[in-house]
Formats: structure tokens, C-alpha cells, sequence
């Protein structure tokens, strides 16, 4: 046994790791500092966070409540709650890019878990999310929605969200050590894909013959569950939230072993 | 001793670039995602391999760009190797680039929490050890006040405070430690060696001859990645120094060297080190390389000085090849012994009237050095075997020895002084069967 062990050869050192409860100490101590910092760089604070998605809501409703008129029910609740969703999604892949190049004193660290750090990214998102969540509440309550025992299904939807954007978060971070410019370039495509998913319109508005394509988003799905869920009280398209939820779990290990091994590379070149 | 950190071949490549990295994803992508060819590449480590024990403390000294904090990093499972492995056996402490992981818009208070869990404590241990880490860093009044407006030495004491607070097994350090005033620096020092004597293994990087002659039990030498010598660590930093100014002195001759000896080939900086403005030509044990415990033993050791050295210290040692220990350290000058100038060639002796050790493999080393020790011209490390003939039991040392039992009885029946110890170990065992 021993010497098979020794026999193999590159094998990094393996100093002993504390278990799961040790990994969620430590998310908790690193998402805890990023929201302290971020109520410590602004007057406002978490505020800030909903300012961004209620100007655009204002923007939004402008644009097709009195410019051009869209005919859905609970048009501003309807837009609200998909900006929220994406704001967290966008909020962690931007946040992802520098999850390696902004760590280096963690990822120096010897026997520091490196591939928590877009779980931290990511989990900061959904704890914004989630003190959001209440004003959301209230808002869909005041636009006249009543909210069903469907809306239990959430924490669900925001599994499968959550793994989608780790397993992305590790492919982005993994790439902007490569290649510097990834951040830039992923701005531009995440505006384009905030355009290719139903944030201010209805995903069943899209022409039939370009819907197998427009439904290769996942946000698409992510993004009409919730709606689903807290607006119409229905339940979501588990079909196609189950392939979204299977691919995220491919892209998993992908992505995994692409940041572990960026993160070891980019520790090397001082 | 158990091993903590075991290092077996250890190899780490490192890739230059073109000169326009790093490159954008716009560039490869118009490139057709080839992969980036590297230019050059070098070996930072080249097959590296030692162990260190639980208790023992490890320097590692080399010039800047040796490969010493590559070699740190991996033990410490940061980056990867190209070739060999590091087997580490236990929880990992460092004290490397301290401080820099702070955020300075956060408390003293929670920092602490961050860095402490971050080191690999839970929550729970940070929060029982937390007044013990602030009253380390000596930080009680100004913890709930951010770091941003700690000097830089309350910033360096919070963040050593925090890491010798952690329980490491295996402790790695590097260029230690500008911590604070003398008085921390003590303090540190003394944590260091708390946690060493509790079975703490620690590796500790320093330019620093002195600093590792104080503190370490064994120095690693580093040169271009490759260990140069693994020993006693003044032996270690005896020779670094001497490099240090051969190659500032650019002394360290090309031509091959006049050597008449037959039994051992001596390699530069393998098992001969200096400057060589007096050389060592030839170094004799008589009456031989194979000597029975007890027996006398004389080194001869001719030299050959290429222009008048004022007075020079030879030194001769004897170490035990198996650990390195050394049994015999003697040189002129502690002797009280003052040298002639040396100059053109001659022979010196050294006689020693029985070489009491306990049987086994040892090395003699020789050496001819600067009058104040600066540095050697010539020393032959490891290069003439010793092997002394007799039984080995524990411990160096094996004079003539006998049991003697004296009770009231045997008082009374034998008016009998007791034997002299003075004869040879085999008479004496034969003796006693009989």
C-alpha cells in the first residue's frame, strides 16, 4: 500500500483538512467579512444593493408601462423579481473573476481550501438576495399578488441556481488568470445574456423557430421558475430545470480542477 | 522521531512566457486557442529530497532566486511539483508574507476571526483562543479599531500572534522575523521554541548565517534549486559564507586542482569547499582507514599554499556518517595553537592517542581556514571514510570499561584494590568470559 503510494509521483502535499463542519466555518467567517465590508465602504450599506434593481425597475416600467405598453399582469412585481435574480447572477460571475487574482494571501496560505472562494462569492450574492427577499414580499403583496404555498418550492430553485453559478464562477476564475481580459469580455456577454432572458418581457413572446435556441439559457428557466412560483403560484418546468441542474453538475468538476489548477499556477508566478 | 515533512525528488519547472504576458482571451481566441508556447523554461527545483523530524528545526539558506520560497510553498501544498513529492503529516501553520492578508477596513477583532479560521481553526477554537492572541500581540486597547490604522508593526504582531496561536504541527517560516521591537522579537522566539519542544517540526528561511546557527538543528543549502549540502548548520553556513565571497571575490578557481590522493575524489561545493588560496593536497589516516575502537589514529595532511596566508586555523572533526553527529571537533586555534605564515607546501599531523568510539561508520573532515574564520580555503566535508572496528552499543563513546560489584562481603573476603581500566576493550572482554 505504502509503497504504491510512493510510487506515484507530482502529487501535491496533502496536509490534513478539517471536515464539512470546518469548510462552513470558514464560509461563514469569509462571507461575514465581505458583507462587513461592504456595509463599511458605504454610508447606505446593503441598501446599495437594492438601489441598483429598483432604478432599473423605474427605468423598465417607464420604457413599457408608458412608452411602450406591454400587457402583463403584475408587470412592476413581475420585472422586480427577475432583476433580483439576475442582479445575483450577474453579481457572482463578475464577482468570480477576481475570486483568484484578489486572494492571493488566502490561497498562499498553506492548506487554505481554494476552491471555497467562489462558493464565498456566490454565497454572498444569495445573502443579499435573501435580505432582499422581504422587500420583495411586500412589494408583490402591495401589486395585488398572493403569494401560494408553491412559493416553498424557492429554496429549490435557488439550489440549482446556486450550483449553475459555482460551477460557472469556477470557470470564470479559472480563466481570468489566463487570460486578463476575461472580466471585460464577460461583462459584454452578460449584458447580451440579460437581453436573451425574460427579465422585462415574456419568454413566450419569442418566435417558436428561435425557442429551442433561446432556451439553451438557463437563465431563461431559472428565471421563469421564480416567476412561476411567486407570481402565477404555479409550479415551475421541473423538465427543464432538472437538465439545467444536470449540467450545472457537469460542469462542476470541469470548472473544479480548471480554478484549483489556475490558483496553484497563479500563486507561482510572483 | 517520526517524520513530519518528507521531501523525495523534488522538482518544480517554471515557464517564461513571451514578454507580452499575460495574454488576453480577444488574442487567443483570435489565435485559435493554441496553447501559448513557453519560450524557456528552468528548473527552480531540481530533486530535492530531505526529511524533517517532529521537535527538529530545519533553515534553508541560498541566495535570492535559490528556490527557497518555491521549496517553502510546496511543502505547504501551495503550487505543484513537476516531478518528486512532499508527504506532510500534520496541521500546517506559516508565518509567510504576514499581514498581507488583512483587511485593513475591518477591526483588529474581526481579522482575527478571518485569519484565524482561514489558518484552519473553527469558529469555536478562534473565539476560546482569541484573548490569548490579542494579549500575545500585546493589542488589548486598540483591537476594535481597523487595521488600517495600526502601524505596520502592531499589524505584523497581530498577524505572528495568530499564527503561532493555530497548534501547527509543522511550522514554516520565512525570513523571520522583523517583528516589532527586540522585546517581541524575544517573545517570538521564545513561542518558537515552546512549540518545537512540544514536537513542533519548522522550517525557516533566512540569508541569515547567524540566525540559523542560533536556531536550527540541522541547514539546507540552496543553490540555482539544488541542495548543495545538508549538515550541521554551522558547517552548512560556514560554507555558504565562504561562497559568498568566493564569488564576490571571483576566486573559486576553474583549473583543476592538484590532488595526489588516491582513495577519494573530491567535487567542488559536494565535499569541498573554499576559496583554495591554500589547498589541501593530500590527507592521510594512518595507520589506515580501518581502525579498532580504542586504537590511536593520525591525520596527515599535506598542503600546498599558492602565495603566504597568515595565520591559518586547521581544523580536524570526526562525524558519525549515519546522523551526522559530531564526535571529535578539534582546530588549532582552540588548542591555543598559533600558526607560522603558510606558504609553498608542507605537512601537518595530528595524533591522536586512542580514538575511543563505538564501532561503526564515521567521517573525517579536514579543513584549513582564514584567520578569523571568515571563511575557508580549503575543506574536505565528508570525504574520508573512518570505520572503527569493535562492538557498537548506544550512545559515541567506548573506552575500556568493566563492571565492578563491591558489597560488604566481597570488602571483607578480598583486600584487593580494583583494576586499572587502562587495557585494551578485546583483553578485557576476554578477561571477563573467562
Amino acid at each position: 500500500m505504502a509503497a504504491h503510494i510512493m510510487a506515484e509521483t507530482a502529487c501535491r502535499a496533502r496536509p490534513k483538512r478539517r471536515g464539512l463542519s470546518y469548510l462552513f466555518d470558514l464560509l461563514v467567517v469569509l462571507v461575514d467579512r465581505d458583507m462587513k465590508l461592504l456595509y463599511k465602504r458605504s454610508a447606505l450599506g446593503v441598501l446599495w444593493t437594492l438601489i441598483n434593481p429598483l432604478f432599473q425597475l423605474l427605468v423598465f416600467l417607464f420604457i413599457f408601462r408608458v412608452v411602450v405598453r406591454v400587457d402583463i399582469a403584475h408587470y412592476p412585481s413581475y420585472v422586480f423579481t427577475a432583476l433580483l435574480v439576475w442582479q445575483w447572477f450577474q453579481g457572482s460571475l463578475v464577482q468570480a473573476a477576481g475570486a483568484i487574482i484578489n486572494s492571493r494571501p488566502l490561497i498562499r496560505q498553506p492548506g487554505f481550501p481554494v476552491s471555497i472562494l467562489p462558493q464565498v462569492v456566490v454565497t454572498t450574492g444569495w445573502v443579499h438576495l435573501m435580505l432582499a427577499l422581504p422587500i420583495l414580499f411586500g412589494f408583490l403583496i402591495f401589486d395585488g399578488v398572493t403569494i401560494g404555498l408553491n412559493a416553498l418550492w424557492i429554496p429549490v430553485i435557488q439550489l440549482i441556481q446556486f450550483l449553475l453559478q459555482v460551477s460557472l464562477a469556477y470557470v470564470v476564475a479559472g480563466l481570468n488568470v489566463s487570460f486578463r481580459d476575461t472580466g471585460h469580455l464577460l461583462k459584454v456577454l452578460l449584458q447580451l445574456m440579460f437581453y436573451l432572458t425574460p427579465v422585462f418581457y415574456d419568454a413566450a413572446r419569442v418566435p417558436a423557430e428561435y425557442q429551442s435556441l433561446y432556451r439553451l439559457n438557463p437563465m431563461v428557466h431559472i428565471v421563469n421558475a421564480y416567476r412561476s412560483l411567486l407570481i402565477q403560484g404555479e409550479p415551475p418546468d421541473w423538465h427543464a430545470l432538472a437538465i439545467v441542474a444536470a449540467c450545472a453538475l457537469v460542469l462542476l468538476p470541469i470548472g473544479y480542477r480548471l480554478f484549483v489548477r489556475q490558483s496553484h499556477r497563479f500563486v507561482e508566478e510572483l | 522521531m517520526s517524520v513530519a515533512i518528507r521531501v523525495n525528488g523534488l522538482g518544480k519547472r517554471f515557464r517564461r512566457y513571451h514578454a507580452d504576458r499575460p495574454p488576453t482571451l480577444k488574442e487567443a481566441i483570435l489565435r485559435g486557442l493554441r496553447k501559448t508556447v513557453a519560450v524557456e523554461s528552468f528548473w527552480a527545483l531540481r530533486d530535492v529530497s530531505f526529511e524533517v523530524a517532529y521537535g527538529e528545526m530545519l533553515g534553508i539558506i541560498g541566495h535570492n532566486g535559490a528556490g527557497k520560497s518555491t521549496l517553502l510553498q510546496l511543502i505547504g501544498g501551495v503550487g505543484q511539483p513537476d516531478s518528486g513529492r512532499v508527504d506532510v503529516d500534520g496541521r500546517i501553520g506559516a508565518l509567510l508574507d504576514l499581514g498581507a492578508g488583512f483587511s485593513p477596513d475591518l477591526t483588529g477583532r474581526e481579522n482575527v476571526f478571518v485569519m484565524a479560521v482561514a489558518a484552519g481553526l473553527t469558529r469555536r477554537e478562534a473565539q476560546r483562543r482569541f484573548d490569548r492572541i490579542v494579549a500575545f500581540a500585546e493589542l488589548e486597547d486598540s483591537i476594535d479599531n481597523a487595521v488600517r490604522t495600526y502601524s505596520s508593526g502592531m499589524q505584523m504582531r497581530l498577524a505572528f500572534a495568530v499564527a503561532i496561536h493555530t497548534d501547527p504541527e509543522i511550522l514554516l517560516v520565512d525570513e523571520f522575523l522583523a517583528v516589532g521591537d527586540l522585546a517581541f522579537q524575544t517573545k517570538c522566539l521564545r513561542r518558537i521554541a515552546e512549540l518545537k519542544a512540544n514536537g513542533c517540526a519548522i522550517v525557516l528561511i533566512s540569508h541569515s548565517p547567524a540566525q540559523i546557527n542560533e536556531l536550527c538543528d540541522r541547514a539546507i543549502w540552496l543553490r540555482h534549486g539544488e541542495v548543495v549540502m545538508d549538515g550541521p548548520p554551522d558547517v552548512v553556513t560556514g560554507q555558504y559564507a565562504v561562497e559568498m565571497r568566493a564569488e564576490s571575490q571571483r576566486r573559486t578557481p576553474n583549473e583543476a586542482p592538484e590532488w595526489i590522493s588516491a582513495e577519494a575524489s573530491p567535487t567542488s561545493n559536494l565535499n569541498r569547499f573554499g576559496s583554495r588560496e591554500a589547498e589541501l593536497t593530500r590527507v592521510r589516516l594512518l595507520p589506515g582507514n580501518r581502525i579498532a575502537s580504542g586504537d590511536p589514529l593520525e591525520i596527515e595532511i599535506e598542503y600546498r599554499a599558492a602565495r603566504p596566508l597568515a595565520s591559518p586555523i586547521f581544523s580536524v572533526s570526526i562525524t558519525r556518517s549515519e546522523d551526522g553527529q559530531a564526535c571529535l571537533d578539534l582546530n588549532t586555534q582552540a588548542m591555543g595553537l598559533s600558526l607560522p605564515t603558510l606558504d609553498g607546501s608542507g605537512t601537518l599531523r595530528l595524533s591522536l592517542g586512542r580514538v575511543d568510539l563505538v564501532g561503526g561508520d564515521y567521517w573525517v573532515n579536514v579543513g584549513v581556514f582564514e584567520s578569523a574564520w571568515a571563511y575557508a580555503y580549503d575543506f574536505h566535508w565528508e570525504l574520508y571514510a573512518l570505520v572503527i572496528e569493535g562492538p557498537a552499543p548506544q550512545g559515541l563513546l567506548l573506552p575500556p570499561c568493566r563492571w565492578w560489584l563491591e558489597t560488604a562481603d566481597t570488602k571483607q573476603a578480598s583486600g584487593e584494590p580494583p583494576v586499572p581500566f587502562d587495557r585494551p576493550m578485546a583483553q578485557l572482554q576476554q578477561r571477563e568470559v573467562a
